[in-house]
């Protein structure tokens, strides 16, 4: 929730949200270019920020231009907050049990988007008070959220109801207008951090534009599927044969799991060590790798129709039915980043074309 | 160690005795470390080999008084073939138990009909036992069980024990006859004609194959079973136990935590769907 109503600064002052973070003793992560990729990590300056590019996104393309609005990458918030590999605990070969001290971290995300906020509320419903390493980050999570002025051509946060705008859970949320910041407070942290900065209650001429740009965003970031009554109606036609026929391109990568904002499913390996001991990790795991339903003797979802079925299912049906909201926040990256183009909205409305039967 | 890093920490156990079952099966008899509860029928838990890896194994036997808990493992994965080498004393890593088993306390005053196949008799043991030493607490129990081979039948030196518990039926099947058996041939859904109980007061427990599972499934509701009283055992991936690893997912259920045993009910619009 928003504590203080717009207001509006200029938008050099950015860096004094920075600074003041970066004084506060905040490892401050946002984007950089890296490679001719926006990549998400620490920012040990306001100037490491990527800034005067553009990423364009579409199904299995991404590149970045000059440009003033840029969305996201590959990286998402689970990347630091629910690490793609960490090590459990380590048993000695005298059967010693020893569970890593995790680094305390004091985390600022800075320019993050509504989907990516979006994502975090999601991982809160199944990991805080349950994963230790996520929880002691979270404790102190700042998130400064970047409104989305113009949604990339993949985006869908519009239709799964996380964005353009942010609405609630961030600590301040700013808006771009060209030269203009418009900046709203949704904690105590972030009114300390607003109250630096020189603004003024917003002004009706800018609040109009900025109603505008937002309606205008909104508009662009629709899936073309509605949500009322999706989860249902996917699973009405669980057999349909549309899976068939989408992956055919398909190559099981697992792409979609590793870029996705709130896939949370893991693995465990034990490695045995030089000195007798064992190490337990855990590593990123996606429902797309072949090994993902087999056991020994066994596979449950051999073919990659049935684990392409699962994660659109997961995401839109089953996860409202586990966690009591939607596992999917309109980010498109599981779009973006396929190799071969599959794009979930259409799978989508391909489904539910096909009716019951198909 | 925080709650979710010690709902995923192995506490170290001995292993009191191994029992041979059959060529690629034994049971393992563990003595339950301290501080964990003892398993209920139809629960499983996690047993990890050092520096190998873990496995989810259903309980096969429990004794309440020594707390020693028995899992009986088929050599058939790249984790359960070590445990071809573990001997007794030596140590492996335990958690548990997890899940929900098998709904005794419903079938109380019930007739109760087990239907097995293969590896699926050990989880459904523990209901014999407890029927055993309980007999007046259920009605009529039927046991069905099938196996490829006579060689592959388990626990084949009890089932006189079996047999001679009150009001209880016993029949047993094999896919493929050997040399000398003179038993019925067949699948074990095959058996299912021998039910003989009004299925308005009776639970069928089903644990094996999941094509078998179907099988059985159908065949019991032809014979007017609902399926608010068939439980079945299902079968995933397991590597966490908590329902957090996700691979256990069959349609929105976690295998692990809202399982492994289902009334059919539950998961009637899943079950059926193939690969799901």
């Amino acid at each position: 929730m928003s504590l203080t109503g717009l207001y509006v600064g200029r938008a050099v002052s950015l860096r004094i949200l920075f600074s003041e973070l970066r004084r506060l003793g905040y490892v401050v992560i946002g984007y950089k270019v890296v490679d001719g990729v926006l990549r998400l990590g620490e920012l040990n300056s306001f100037e490491e920020l990527a800034h005067d590019v553009e990423d364009i996104q579409s199904p299995g393309k991404y590149s970045l231009v000059s440009g003033d609005f840029y969305r996201h990458g590959p990286d998402s918030p689970k990347r630091f907050l629910y690490p793609p590999t960490l090590t459990l605990f380590k048993v000695s070969s005298e059967w010693v049990v020893s569970v890593p001290a995790y680094e305390e971290r004091n985390i600022a995300f800075f320019g993050l988007k509504p989907c990516d906020l979006a994502s975090i509320k999601v991982l809160d419903k199944i990991l805080l008070g349950v994963d230790e390493y996520y929880t002691s980050l979270r404790k102190n999570l700042v998130l400064v959220v970047e409104n989305c002025v113009s949604p990339g051509g993949t985006c869908f946060c519009s239709t799964m109801n996380t964005g353009p705008r942010a609405r609630d859970s961030f600590d301040l949320a700013y808006t771009r207008l060209n030269d203009k910041l418009v900046v709203e407070a949704g904690s105590e942290l972030g009114l300390k951090l607003l109250n630096l900065l020189e603004v003024e209650p917003i002004d009706d001429v800018t609040y109009e534009r900025f109603e505008v740009m937002m309606r205008n965003a909104s508009e662009k970031a629709r899936a073309g599927f509605e949500l009322n009554g999706l989860p249902e109606e996917l699973e009405l036609r669980i057999e349909s044969k549309t899976y068939e026929e989408i992956v055919e391109k398909c190559l099981g990568c697992a792409n979609c799991n590793m870029v996705c904002p709130t896939c949370f499913c893991f693995d465990v390996f034990d490695v045995p060590l030089i000195d007798g001991s064992a190490e337990r990790v855990r590593v990123w795991d996606g429902c797309l790798n072949f090994t993902y339903g087999q056991v020994a003797g066994g596979h449950f979802r051999p073919d990659l129709w049935a684990r392409y079925r699962h994660f659109v299912l997961h995401k839109l049906a089953y996860w409202i039915k586990q966690f009591g909201m939607y596992g999917c926040v309109g980010c498109g990256r599981c779009i973006t980043w396929c190799p071969t183009g599959i794009d979930l909205r259409e799978t989508v409305k391909k489904v539910l074309r096909g009716g019951k039967g198909g | 160690m925080g709650k979710y890093t010690a709902a995923l920490v192995p506490l170290k156990a001995s292993i009191a005795r191994v029992r041979v079952e059959t060529s690629n099966v034994r049971t393992y008899y563990v003595k339950l470390p301290d501080g964990l509860e003892l398993p209920k029928p139809g629960q499983f838990n996690m047993l990890y080999v050092h520096g190998v890896g873990e496995v989810p194994i259903s309980v096969s036997d429990l004794d309440e008084e020594s707390r020693v808990v028995a899992h009986t493992v088929r050599f058939v994965g790249s984790v359960t073939k070590t445990f071809e080498l573990l001997r007794e004393g030596d140590l492996i890593g335990f958690r548990g138990p997890y899940g929900i088993g098998w709904p005794m306390d419903a079938a109380y005053g019930k007739n109760i009909v087990l239907v097995a196949g293969g590896i699926g008799l050990p989880p459904l043991r523990p209901v014999i036992r407890e029927v055993a030493r309980n007999r007046s607490a259920v009605g009529k129990l039927i046991i069905l069980y099938g196996a490829r081979t006579p060689e592959d039948l388990m626990f084949s030196y009890e089932y006189g024990d079996y047999e001679s518990i009150p009001n209880t039926e016993f029949y047993v099947t094999v896919d493929k006859p050997s040399e000398g058996w003179r038993g019925n041939v067949g699948v074990v859904t095959n058996l299912i004609k021998h039910v003989d109980v009004d299925p308005s007061e009776s639970y069928a427990f089903i644990c094996g194959p999941e094509i078998m599972m179907k099988f059985a499934v159908r065949e019991l509701l032809k014979r007017g079973f609902k399926t608010n009283k068939i439980y079945l055992s299902l079968e995933r991936r397991m590597k966490c136990g908590v329902g957090l690893c996700g691979h256990c997912q069959m349609g929105p259920y976690f295998v692990c935590k809202h399982g492994p045993v289902f009334p059919l009910w539950f998961i009637s619009r899943y079950f059926w769907v193939d690969q799901i």
